[in-house]
């Protein structure tokens, strides 16, 4: 019985500690099951994503270039399922706060459709000023 | 066949009538002066339990922030599908964050609630900083926030 509790202790510690060091932003997924470059390429075209660059990072597939609309974006990608772990609008530069008179609200106007998620009216297009 | 088209017909001519009922609302959000980085906004709507309806408006644009929106993530699971299209940039601090929509008329008077979470990077989170029902009388005016937001009003 105290073995036992022993090696419960000692994994649960290493649990605790993997996911201590687990960075949120990361993939793990082993090599063998990674999907080809091709693959995510595709995934990209199929959202109507403009790929400029594919490369590895923290583990994932990460994608640069424009998303339907044209806006910047940066996404990453499980190697394995291609779900998209994290996605970033590049123009959302919000990690200066000086007040220099640029468009912070740059978004996608009348361009996109909101999801049909009940509350808008079907086919209306959300503007920002 | 036909049995299927008068079916569709029928749903059709049930389902259209509610969903082209639909007003522009334009919701204006100011924010205070609180001296930090672009505050991160997730504008959405529950019902009069609170329960989760949908999101309208998502200002920010790293997913890896949407976490300190707690309210709306804990709803979400953060879910990116759900503010796909309604995603703009953050809002700086002193802006103002103004958005109109073509909202489905059901939504006002009917018990919902519209609720902002605010987050800024290296300060405390603020979920739920606004809840405010949507009623037709409650148009047009401010209510105030907690933390970040200075009013917020909808107009339509």
């Amino acid at each position: 019985m105290k073995k036992y509790l022993i090696a419960a202790t000692l994994l649960l510690g290493l649990g605790a500690a993997g996911a201590a060091l687990a960075d949120d932003d990361d993939c793990r997924v082993p090599m063998a099951n990674w999907q080809p470059r091709e693959a995510v390429q595709k995934m990209a075209e199929a959202r109507g994503w403009t790929v400029r660059r594919i490369k590895t990072d923290d583990g994932c597939y990460e994608i640069k270039g424009r998303d339907a609309t044209g806006r910047e974006i940066e996404v990453k990608v499980d190697p394995a399922t291609l779900a998209v772990v994290e996605f970033e609008y590049d123009d959302d530069d919000d990690d200066d706060d000086d007040d220099r008179d640029r468009n912070r609200n740059a978004a996608p106007t009348g361009t996109m459709k909101p999801p049909a998620n009940g509350l808008f009216m079907p086919g209306s297009k959300p503007v920002i000023e | 066949m036909k049995a299927l088209l008068s079916a569709l017909a029928l749903t059709t001519a049930l389902t259209v009538p509610a969903l082209a009922i639909a007003k522009p609302v334009i919701l204006t959000t100011n924010m205070n002066r609180y001296g930090g980085d672009g505050v991160y906004l997730a504008l959405y709507v529950t019902d009069g339990q609170g329960t989760y309806m949908g999101s309208l408006w998502m200002a920010g644009g790293k997913s890896k922030y949407y976490e300190h929106l707690s309210d709306w993530h804990r709803a979400t699971a953060g879910n990116l599908a759900e503010i796909n299209g309604i995603t703009g940039a953050s809002v700086g601090a002193g802006r103002q964050l103004k958005i109109t929509l073509d909202l489905a008329d059901a939504l006002f008077d009917a018990g919902y609630e519209l609720h902002i979470d605010a987050a800024v990077e290296d300060m405390r989170d603020s979920p739920s900083e606004v809840v405010v029902p949507l009623t037709t009388t409650g148009a047009g005016q401010p209510v105030g926030g907690r933390r970040y937001i200075r009013d917020f009003t909808y107009d339509m």
